[in-house]
C-alpha cells in the first residue's frame, strides 16, 4: 500500500521543503529532486514485477468508500502513476540556465515535484473531489512552469491559459455540483452504481459535457486548446513537452474513467468522438500552417490527442487500447520532439540545413516523425492500425467519417513533417545549432526505446491487451470498490 | 407561480452570478476585469453547490451545535466548496502577480492590444517575418 | 531457413554494407557484387517454375493475424526484375560517374543506401502473404523511394514532396481498405479474404476497390494520379533515375495484379459495376489505361529535357501493361507481362544512354545538344535500340509485347482502345524521334566538340542492356517461358508459345522469321548505298556563299527552333491539363482551410469559445438525454 501513496506524499514533501533546503545547501537542493523523483518510480515500478493479482484499492484513515476517499490501482493507473514521475525526471531542468540563481532553480523544482505529486494522484484516484483537488494543484503548478522565461510573451500566454483553465475549472466544477445533485455521492465506483438511474438523462450528460469541457483544457480538446499554441512557443521546450505529453494524457485518462465506470452505453461517446475528430482536423491543418518548431507540434500533439479521443470514444476495451496505445506512443514520441525544440525554437526557416551540424539531431527527428506518420514496424503503425480497425467495425456513418478524417489527417501530417524534414536536410551556410547534451542525450534515449518498443511490439501489445481489458471492465471496478456489495443503496438524497 | 422561498431565490442568484461571470468574460477588453469575471463565476458556483448540500431545517453540520439527533446540512459540498475557495483564491493570486508583471512590461491590459503585441513580439523573438495586416501599406 | 529466407539476408546485408561501408570508394564494386549475390540467390528459390517458397519467418500480432512471406512465380518475376535493375544500376554509378558525383560534393552514401534499400525493400515487398505485409512492404518501398528523389535537393527534393503527398495518400487509402477488411472479415490473411468475397455486397465490394484501387492507382502511376512521377524521376541522381524509371511504378502494378487479379479475379472485375452507370470496373480500368498512354506522351512532346521527355514517356508505358491485363485473354495478358519486363530494360537503357550524354556534356537540355552521333556513337547505337523498342518496332522486345496486346484489342472486339493505344505509339514515335534528332542527329555544337565516347564503366551496362532488349526481340521464347508460368499462376489463360515467337488460331508471329527479314533488307540497303560509289563531299562551311556573308566556323546553321511547330499548333489547345489544375485546386483549399482554421487560434478574447462550448454541449445534452 504505501508503495502506492509515498510516490504522491514524498514529491508534495520535498516540494515544500526544497526552499528552505536551498538556502541551507544548494546542493542537496539540487539533488532532492532527482531522488525522490527516483524514489518513486523505483516503488511504482516494484508491482509491475508481480504477477498480475487485479486491480486493488487504498483507502486513508480507515475510513471506507463512499464515506472516506479511494485509491484504485489497476494496472493501467499503475502504467501512468509510473511514466509520471519517469517523465518529469526526463524533462528535469539539469543545466545550469537560471546562472547560479538558486533560488529561482529551487522554485522551479519545488513546482516540478508539485506537478509531478499531483499527477501520480490523479492517475490513481477514485474519487472526483481529489481529482478535482489534483487536477487544480497540477495546473496551479503548471502555471507557474509556464511562466518561467519572464519574457512579455510568455507573461500574456500564460495569463490567457490561466484563465481559460480556470473558467474549465468553473464548468468542471459546475459538473460535479449536478452530479452530486443527481446521485448524492461523488466516489466514481458509486456513481458507477447509481448511473444508469440517475445520470442518462439531459442533466447527467450535462454533468459529463461539463466535466469535460473542464478536463479538455488540460487535454488539449478543441475548441478549448487556443492556448495551446501560445504557451508553447513561450514555454520552456522541456515543460511544454511535459505539458503535451504527460499533463494531457492524465486528463484524457479521466475522461476515460468517467467515460468507463459512470457513462458507459450512452451518447457521451458521441460526444468524444466528434470532438476528437475537429480536434484531429483543427490540429493538423493549423500544424500545416506553422512557420515556427515549438508550435508545429504543439498543433501535431493537438491532433494526437484527437486520435486519443477517439480512440477512446469506441465502446469496449477495444476502445480503450486503441486510445492507449496512441496516448503512450505520443507520450514517449513528444517528450523526445520536445527536447529537439530546446535549440530548434526559432523560425523553420533559421533551422534551413541544420542536420549537417546536428546530425543525430536530425536523425532522431526522422525517427520520431516516421513514427508519428505511422510507418510500419514503428509503434505508430500499430496504435494507428487498431485505431481505424475499431472504427471501422463500428461501421457507423459517424465512425467512418472520423476514419476518412484520421487518414486525411495522416496525409498532412506526412506532408507538413517531411516538408520540415527535407529543410533540414537541405544545404545552407546556417550557422550551427548544437542541442545541449542532457536533451540531446534525453531524446537519444527514448529514440532507443521507441526502437526497443518496435522490436517488442508484440509482447508490449499482449501486456496492453490486457490492461485495457482490465480497465474497460466496469463490474470488476465496482467489485473492487466494494467487495461485500455493501453499499448498494443510494445514500440520502439532497432533499 | 414558482414558489419564491429563500431557496429559489438562491439559486437564482447563483446562476445569476455565473451569467454574470460568463458575460464578463464575453464582454470585457482587460484583463483585470475578465480575471473579476472569474471570481464572481467562481463565487455562482460555490453557491449553488453549498445549494445542492442544503436541506430545509436542519442545522449546520457540526457535532453538538445543534439538537440530538436533529438533522444535518450535506457536509461535502461544504467541504467541496472550501477547497474550491481556497484554489480559487490561490489561482487569483497567481493571476495577479502576473498581471501586475504584464502591466509593468506592457503599460496595457487591453487584451486586443497585448495579443497584437504578443504576435509581433514572439514572431520578432523567433524571426518569423510577420505577415503584415491587409491594411498595412505595401512593403 | 528456406532459399527465400536467404533471399531476404543476402538483400539485408546489402542494406546494412551500404550503411555501413557506402563512403568508401571500395563500396562501389563490393554493391555490385552484392545485387549478383542476390539475384543468385533468387534463382535459388526456383519458385518461377517450381513451388511457392514460404520464409520460415512468421510474426504474430493484433491478437490473431500473422505476417509471413512467400514468393511465388508473380513475386520471381518482378523481383528479378527489380535487382537486376539494382545491378544494373550499380554498375552504372559504379566508377566515373560516382567520381564526377563525389567531386560535386554530393555524397556517394546517400546513393548507395537509396539503391540498397529501395531493393530490400522490393524484395519484401514482392513476398507479402496478407495484407499487412503488403502494406508494410509498400510503404518501405515508399519512403525508400522518397529517400532517393530527395538526394539532390531543391527542385528534386519539391518533386520528392510532392510524391510523398500522393504516395502517402495512396497508402492511407489502403490502410482504410484494410481497417475496412478487417472490421468485415475479421482477418488481414488473403485466403481468409478470398473465401469472404463471394458474400461483399456490390456496394462493399465497390468501396473496397475505389480504395485500394486508388491506393495502388497512385503507386502504379495511374491517370489521374500520375503528375508525381515524371519530375520526381527525371531530377534524381542517374543511377537512381535509372532505377526508379525501370521499376519503381511496377511494384504498384504487382500489388495490383496480386490482390485484383489473383484474388479479385477479371472475371469478377468485369462483373463488378460502377454504381449507376453501366460501366464495368473492368473497362474503366481498360480506359483509364488508355488515356495513361495518351496524355502523358504527348506532354512528352512539350518537354525541352531529354530527361523529362523521357520519363513522361515512361509514364505513357505503364498503361499498356494495364491495359493488356484488363483485355485478358491469353495474348493480352501475356503481351501486358512481358511489356513489364520490356518497358523495363527499354527504360534503362535509354536512361543510361541520356545521363551518359549529360555526363560528358554537362546538360540534358535538349535545345543545347545536337550532332552527337559522331562522337558518341555508341550511345547513339543504344537511344537508336531502345527508341525502336519503345516505339515498338521491330526487332526489339517492346515490339513483341506491343503486337501481343494489339493483336488482343483487336480480336477481343475492342476496337477504340486500340485506336486509343495506336494514338499513344505515334506520339511516342514522335517524342523518341524529337530526342534522337535533338541530341543525336543535326550539327554538332562548338562547346561540345570535344565530347567523346562515355566512359566504359557507363558503357558497359548500356550495351548489355541494348543487347538483351535486341535478343529478346529477336528470340523472345525464354521471357515468354517465364510470363506463361506466371499467367498459369494467376489462374489466365497461357500464351500458346515456341522459339522465335507464338502460335494464335488468326495467326502466328515468329520473330526469327521477320528479324531475319529485316535484316535481310538491311543488308541490301547497305549494299545498295555502300556498293554504289556514291561518295559525298565534305564541305568546309566558309567555302558557300549565304547572301553576300561569308559564314564563318562559329555560325551555326543548322538547328530547330520549335519543333514539331505545325503539329503543335494544332493541338496545343487540347493540353489544357485538367489533372494539373485539379491538383493546384486541392492543394489551395487545403491552404485555405489551414489558414482559417490557424484564424480560431489568433482569435482575441481567449475564453469565448469554452462559453460556446458550454452552451452547445447543454443543447447536446438536453438532445441526447432526451427531455
Amino acid at each position: 500500500m504505501n508503495a502506492v501513496i509515498l510516490p504522491v506524499v514524498l514529491p508534495m514533501l520535498a516540494a515544500f521543503l526544497m526552499q528552505p533546503l536551498a538556502h541551507i545547501s544548494a546542493f542537496t537542493a539540487r539533488l532532492l529532486g532527482p531522488l525522490v523523483l527516483a524514489i518513486s518510480i523505483a516503488m511504482l515500478v516494484q508491482p509491475w514485477f508481480l504477477p498480475d493479482t487485479g486491480p486493488f484499492t487504498v483507502t486513508f484513515a480507515g475510513f471506507v468508500p463512499p464515506l472516506g476517499i479511494v485509491f484504485y490501482v489497476d494496472r493501467l493507473a499503475l502504467i501512468f502513476a509510473v511514466a509520471v514521475p519517469l517523465f518529469t525526471l526526463l524533462s528535469w531542468g539539469w543545466s545550469t540556465d537560471t546562472h547560479g540563481d538558486e533560488e529561482k532553480k529551487a522554485r522551479e523544482d519545488a513546482l516540478m515535484l508539485l506537478l509531478a505529486a499531483s499527477a501520480t494522484g490523479l492517475s490513481l484516484s477514485g474519487d472526483l473531489f481529489n481529482v478535482f483537488v489534483f487536477y487544480e494543484l497540477m495546473a496551479v503548478s503548471s502555471f507557474g512552469l509556464v511562466v518561467q522565461k519572464g519574457t512579455g510573451p510568455a507573461r500574456i500566454a500564460t495569463l490567457r491559459y490561466l484563465l481559460i483553465s480556470a473558467f474549465g475549472s468553473v464548468l468542471a466544477l459546475l459538473g460535479i455540483a449536478i452530479l452530486y445533485a443527481q446521485t448524492g455521492t461523488l466516489n466514481l465506483a458509486q456513481l458507477g452504481q447509481l448511473a444508469p438511474a440517475a445520470l442518462h438523462g439531459p442533466a447527467g450528460l450535462t454533468a459529463f459535457a461539463f466535466m469535460l469541457i473542464g478536463f479538455g483544457v488540460k487535454a488539449e480538446l478543441f475548441p478549448l486548446n487556443t492556448w495551446v499554441p501560445e504557451v508553447y512557443a513561450t514555454a520552456p521546450a522541456r515543460i511544454a513537452g511535459l505539458l503535451a505529453g504527460l499533463i494531457s494524457k492524465l486528463a484524457a485518462l479521466v475522461v476515460l474513467r468517467l467515460l468507463v465506470v459512470v457513462y458507459q452505453d450512452t451518447s457521451a461517446s458521441q460526444l468524444l468522438l466528434l470532438l476528437g475528430t475537429l480536434t484531429l482536423l483543427v490540429g493538423d491543418f493549423s500544424a500545416w500552417r506553422s512557420r515556427d518548431f515549438p508550435r508545429m507540434i504543439g498543433f501535431s500533439s493537438i491532433a494526437q490527442l484527437g486520435l486519443v479521443f477517439i480512440g477512446f470514444s469506441i465502446p469496449g476495451p477495444w476502445g480503450v487500447l486503441a486510445g492507449l496505445t496512441v496516448a503512450l506512443h505520443h507520450l514517449l514520441l513528444k517528450t523526445g520532439m520536445f527536447m529537439l525544440a530546446t535549440r530548434w525554437s526559432g523560425s523553420l526557416d533559421r533551422l534551413v540545413g541544420c542536420a549537417k551540424s546536428t546530425p543525430v539531431a536530425a536523425g532522431l527527428y526522422l525517427l520520431f516523425a516516421l513514427s508519428l506518420v505511422g510507418i510500419p514496424p514503428l509503434p505508430g503503425f500499430w496504435a494507428k492500425l487498431v485505431t481505424l480497425a475499431g472504427l471501422a467495425e463500428q461501421g457507423s456513418a459517424m465512425h467512418l467519417v472520423a476514419l476518412g478524417a484520421v487518414l486525411l489527417g495522416s496525409v498532412i501530417k506526412a506532408h507538413y513533417l517531411f516538408r520540415f524534414a527535407l529543410k533540414l536536410y537541405s544545404r545552407s551556410d546556417h550557422p550551427a545549432l548544437r542541442h545541449g547534451l542532457m536533451d540531446l542525450g534525453t531524446a537519444a534515449l527514448i529514440g532507443i526505446a521507441l526502437i526497443a518498443a518496435t522490436i517488442y511490439v508484440v509482447p508490449i501489445g499482449e501486456r496492453l491487451r490486457a490492461v485495457a481489458q482490465q480497465a474497460a471492465d466496469r463490474d470488476t471496478y465496482i467489485a473492487t470498490v466494494f467487495p461485500d456489495h455493501a453499499n448498494t443503496a443510494a445514500p440520502e438524497g439532497p432533499r | 407561480m414558482i414558489q419564491l422561498d429563500f431557496v429559489t431565490i438562491l439559486y437564482v442568484g447563483g446562476i445569476g452570478l455565473l451569467a454574470i461571470g460568463a458575460a464578463g468574460l464575453v464582454i470585457c477588453n482587460n484583463f483585470f476585469r475578465i480575471l473579476l469575471a472569474l471570481v464572481v463565476a467562481e463565487a455562482g458556483v460555490n453557491l449553488l453547490l453549498v445549494l445542492v448540500g442544503y436541506r430545509g431545517n436542519a442545522a449546520a453540520p457540526i457535532l453538538g451545535f445543534g439538537p440530538q439527533g436533529a438533522q444535518m446540512v450535506d457536509p461535502i459540498p461544504q467541504v467541496l466548496v472550501l477547497t474550491a475557495i481556497v484554489i480559487g483564491v490561490g489561482v487569483q493570486a497567481l493571476a495577479i502577480s502576473v498581471l501586475v508583471r504584464t502591466y509593468r512590461s506592457y503599460g496595457t491590459l487591453d487584451v486586443r492590444e497585448l495579443k497584437a503585441r504578443f504576435e509581433v513580439d514572439l514572431a520578432a523573438e523567433m524571426g518569423i517575418e510577420s505577415t503584415p495586416g491587409s491594411e498595412a501599406p505595401a512593403a | 531457413m528456406t532459399s527465400l529466407d536467404i533471399l531476404f539476408m543476402v538483400s539485408g546485408a546489402t542494406l546494412l554494407t551500404a550503411l555501413l561501408f557506402g563512403r568508401l570508394r571500395l563500396a562501389e564494386p563490393l554493391m555490385v557484387m552484392l545485387y549478383a549475390a542476390q539475384l543468385w540467390a533468387l534463382i535459388r528459390t526456383n519458385t518461377l517454375f517450381g513451388d511457392p517458397v514460404a520464409s520460415s519467418w512468421q510474426i504474430t500480432v493484433l491478437v490473431d493475424q500473422s505476417m509471413s512471406w512467400r514468393y511465388n512465380s508473380v513475386s520471381w518475376f518482378f523481383a528479378m526484375l527489380a535487382i537486376g535493375a539494382g545491378l544494373v544500376s550499380a554498375l552504372y554509378a559504379a566508377g566515373a560517374w560516382m567520381e564526377k558525383y563525389l567531386e560535386s560534393g554530393n555524397s556517394g552514401h546517400a546513393v548507395h543506401l537509396a539503391l540498397a534499400a529501395s531493393v530490400f525493400s522490393m524484395v519484401l515487398l514482392l513476398g507479402a502473404a496478407d495484407f499487412l505485409t503488403l502494406f508494410l512492404g509498400l510503404e518501405l518501398v515508399g519512403w525508400s523511394g522518397f529517400l532517393f528523389m530527395a538526394i539532390a535537393g531543391g527542385v528534386a527534393a519539391k518533386a520528392a514532396l510532392k510524391y510523398l503527398a500522393y504516395a502517402f495518400s495512396g497508402a492511407m487509402a489502403i490502410l482504410g481498405a484494410m481497417a475496412l477488411i478487417y472490421a468485415n472479415v475479421g482477418s488481414l490473411e488473403y485466403g481468409r479474404v478470398i473465401d469472404a468475397l463471394p458474400s461483399m455486397t456490390s456496394g462493399q465490394g465497390w468501396a473496397l476497390l475505389l480504395l485500394m484501387g486508388s491506393g495502388f492507382a497512385v503507386k502504379m502511376g495511374l491517370l489521374p494520379f500520375h503528375l508525381w512521377q515524371a519530375q520526381a524521376y527525371a531530377e534524381t541522381p542517374a543511377p537512381g533515375s535509372v532505377f526508379l524509371g525501370a521499376v519503381f511504378a511496377r511494384m504498384g502494378f504487382y500489388d495490383f495484379i496480386a490482390v485484383f487479379i489473383s484474388m479479385v479475379g477479371i472475371a469478377q472485375l468485369a462483373q463488378l459495376e460502377v454504381p449507376n452507370t453501366g460501366i464495368s470496373s473492368r473497362e474503366l480500368l481498360a480506359w483509364l489505361a488508355a488515356f495513361t498512354i495518351i496524355l502523358p506522351t504527348y506532354t512528352a512532346l512539350k518537354q525541352q529535357d531529354a530527361r523529362y521527355l523521357l520519363t513522361w514517356l515512361g509514364v505513357g508505358q505503364g498503361g499498356y501493361m494495364l491495359l493488356g491485363l484488363m483485355v485478358g485473354d491469353a495474348g493480352g495478358t501475356a503481351g501486358g507481362l512481358l511489356h513489364v519486363f520490356s518497358f523495363a530494360i527499354t527504360q534503362a537503357a535509354l536512361l543510361m544512354a541520356v545521363f551518359a550524354v549529360m555526363y560528358r556534356t554537362g546538360t540534358s537540355d535538349l535545345n543545347m545538344m545536337g550532332g552527337l552521333a559522331r562522337r558518341m556513337p555508341w550511345s547513339f547505337a543504344v537511344v537508336l535500340l531502345g527508341f525502336f523498342s519503345l516505339a515498338g518496332l521491330p526487332p526489339m522486345a517492346g515490339f513483341v509485347s506491343k503486337w501481343l496486346i494489339y493483336r488482343s484489342l483487336a480480336s477481343e472486339g475492342m476496337p477504340l482502345l486500340l485506336v486509343a493505344s495506336v494514338i499513344g505509339t505515334v506520339g511516342t514515335i514522335l517524342a523518341g524521334y524529337r530526342l534522337i534528332y535533338s541530341m543525336f542527329l543535326g550539327r554538332l555544337r562548338i562547346e561540345q566538340e570535344g565530347v567523346r565516347e562515355a566512359p566504359p564503366s557507363m558503357l558497359a551496362p548500356m550495351l548489355a542492356v541494348a543487347g538483351v532488349l535486341l535478343m529478346v526481340g529477336f528470340l523472345p521464347s525464354p521471357i515468354l517461358n517465364w510470363v506463361a508460368a506466371i499467367q498459369a499462376q494467376l489462374g489466365l489463360p497461357v500464351v500458346d508459345y515456341y522459339p522465335g515467337g507464338f502460335s494464335d488460331p488468326r495467326g502466328d508471329l515468329n520473330m526469327i522469321w521477320i528479324v531475319s527479314v529485316l535484316l535481310a533488307g538491311l543488308g541490301l540497303a547497305a549494299l545498295a548505298v555502300f556498293g554504289i560509289r556514291v561518295r559525298s563531299k565534305r564541305v568546309h562551311a566558309p567555302g558557300s556563299l549565304t547572301g553576300g556573308h561569308f559564314p564563318d566556323a562559329e555560325t551555326r546553321h543548322g538547328y530547330v527552333d520549335s519543333f514539331y511547330a505545325g503539329l503543335m499548333q494544332l493541338i496545343g489547345p487540347w493540353y489544357c491539363d485538367p489533372f494539373a489544375w485539379l491538383e493546384r485546386a486541392l492543394v489551395s483549399g487545403v491552404r485555405f482551410v489551414s489558414s482559417s482554421v490557424n484564424r480560431l487560434y489568433r482569435y482575441v478574447q481567449p475564453t469565448v469559445f469554452l462559453l460556446a462550448t458550454a452552451v452547445a454541449v447543454v443543447a447536446w445534452a438536453i438532445n441526447a438525454g432526451g427531455f
